[in-house]
């Protein structure tokens, strides 16, 4: 027993040291990923964390619903699982980018690793949920997950930071493309999940002045 | 790591954590996770009040100095005792603004006995837990400011506000005006709140703010009139016109620049006078040029606001 928490302790400190360095815009994560078979279930556990943390910054409209703790939950949990596949589509569209815009031959796992990684400033997305200070917070990850994002994209494929601005443009637009047309049932499919999961239908555009006064009559 | 960064860095990471805690115990309380179910209790068990006589209401909302509802501040208590002389037909109460189902700190279920020590060592002036207080409620001003939690903490205040109405005898539909007297971080509760409240009680609702925090909310342009009392050494209140960007003039379709177009909102220069404490606006002994004290000053012009709006 003491042996497995010693063990767990011994792969988690190390992890957070790695993180620690992503967060602090170092190349160094990103040519250990690219040299090393290992790191996805680091990236990947980092992106599902992130996107349990961005879930919960966006939690109101859970709130506004009234939706019951235990249905918040699994809520959390499945816009986590969400957050993880649009992660993959991203990564995906950016690979697919770099391959057959720019040549590059790395494999997609090895651009999963690093960008999952990249991805840690979005940890602290729950701080989102600063009241009025929260959209400055949250402009200001997306400004540091970007950083991390090009910083990863220019050590594993060796290219400079504004082609890796330009790969990341162009895979951020496919993807945009694709939602916009053949991805429309996939996410379809995302917001039934995320109703079943609420226990409820949600209405996500309703201005939330009109939910509370609905609220307030029933 | 030098011992004062790994401080600052403590620091920075627990304010950022109070943050974003801030907002569920509004957001508990709308889903119903906590706080109704006494709510329900109380109100279902409150005989009928009588129906008060008075030609007025007026509601005190504190400053965020305050843990409850009934406030200790020597200065408040004697203002709401002035003002109740100044104004006999009119019915003068209290609410706590920084909870929106009017639960003192010190009431708190789990937090009481840690709001208690704060008060407690704030009364024997320990500055960091008058800091921890004023950190806390200040967290709740922006809740009520803030587009994505406003409506569900204002509409709990109003509801709150309406309570304590009824317990002093308003009755709903005899159209009774409201006034809402909201003292510094109070001042945007006040605002946020009147516009729910004025739809719950179908009577007019108006807003006086005492050196008042207000962001540009769109509820202004629901209410009579806001009279924004500001003193002229009041720093505090700067907060407001910097903080918000919807009061900057640059701004001419913001909620703040078109209420006070349409003349809803009213700016009452209060003189030389400060936020609090020593030559603040409820000070009895620091006098402005007209030998009136600020204390008898801040009465007077409260007094003939609502005498006038009533």
């Amino acid at each position: 027993m003491a042996g497995a928490a010693c063990y767990r302790l011994k792969v988690f400190v190390p992890n957070l040291e790695l993180i620690f360095q992503v967060l602090a815009l170092s190349r160094l994560p990103y040519q250990l990923v690219k040299s090393s078979e290992e790191g996805l279930r680091l990236a990947l556990s980092v992106v599902f964390i992130a996107g349990l943390s961005q879930t919960l910054s966006q939690s109101v409209v859970l709130f506004a619903h009234r939706v019951r703790p235990r249905r918040f939950a699994l809520s959390l949990l499945v816009g986590a699982g969400l957050y993880v596949f649009g992660f993959l589509f991203l990564v995906t569209s950016i690979w697919f980018v770099a391959r057959y815009a720019f040549g590059e031959t790395e494999p997609l796992l090895v651009v999963v690793r690093a960008v999952g990684l990249a991805y840690a400033p979005y940890l602290f997305s729950f701080i989102v949920l600063t009241p009025y200070f929260g959209s400055f917070f949250s402009a200001t990850l997306a400004l540091w997950n970007l950083s991390a994002t090009l910083l990863a994209l220019s050590v594993i494929f060796g290219v400079t930071l504004f082609q890796a601005l330009l790969c990341s443009a162009l895979g951020w637009l496919l993807l945009q493309v694709v939602q916009r047309t053949v991805g429309r049932p996939v996410q379809a499919l995302a917001q039934r999940a995320r109703h079943l999961a609420a226990g409820r239908r949600l209405e996500f555009n309703k201005n939330l002045k009109d939910l509370v006064r609905q609220g307030r009559e029933k | 790591m030098n011992d004062a960064f790994v401080f600052a860095l403590v620091a920075l990471g627990g304010f950022l954590l109070a943050g974003a805690l801030s907002p569920f115990e509004a957001l508990g309380w709308w889903a119903g996770w906590f706080g109704r179910e006494a709510d329900d209790v109380a109100r279902s068990a409150a005989p009928n009040p009588v129906v008060s006589g008075a030609r007025q209401f007026v509601v005190f909302l504190t400053g965020i100095h305050s843990v409850s509802g009934e406030t200790f501040a020597r200065r408040e208590i004697e203002l709401l005792e002035a003002l109740r002389e100044r104004l006999p037909d009119a019915e003068v109460l209290e609410v706590f603004p920084y909870s929106v189902n009017n639960r003192a700190l010190t009431g708190q279920r789990f937090f009481a006995w840690f709001w208690r020590l704060a008060l407690k060592l704030k009364l024997s002036r320990v500055a960091f837990a008058g800091f921890i207080i004023n950190l806390r409620n200040a967290f709740q001003v922006a809740v009520s400011a803030d587009k994505r939690y406003g409506p569900i903490y204002n509409q709990g205040m109003a509801e709150t506000i309406h309570g304590a109405l009824r317990g002093h005898g308003y009755w709903v539909g005899s159209g009774v005006p409201v006034t809402i007297i909201g003292y510094s971080g109070g001042g945007q509760v006040a605002v946020g709140a009147a516009v729910y409240l004025k739809e719950i009680i179908q009577a007019p609702v108006t807003v006086i703010t005492l050196g008042g925090i207000v962001a540009s909310d769109e509820g202004l342009l629901a209410l009579e009139h806001l009279y924004h009392l500001v003193g002229r050494r009041d720093r505090v209140q700067r907060v407001g016109p910097v903080f918000f960007p919807g009061r900057w003039p640059v701004l001419p379709y913001s909620a703040w620049n078109q209420a006070k177009a349409k003349g809803i909102i009213r700016v009452v220069d209060m003189g030389p006078v400060d936020h609090t404490g020593k030559d603040g606006y409820l000070d009895s002994e620091a006098t402005l040029p007209d030998g009136r004290s600020h204390f008898e000053a801040t009465v007077e012009t409260i007094g003939n606001i609502i005498e006038g709006e009533g």
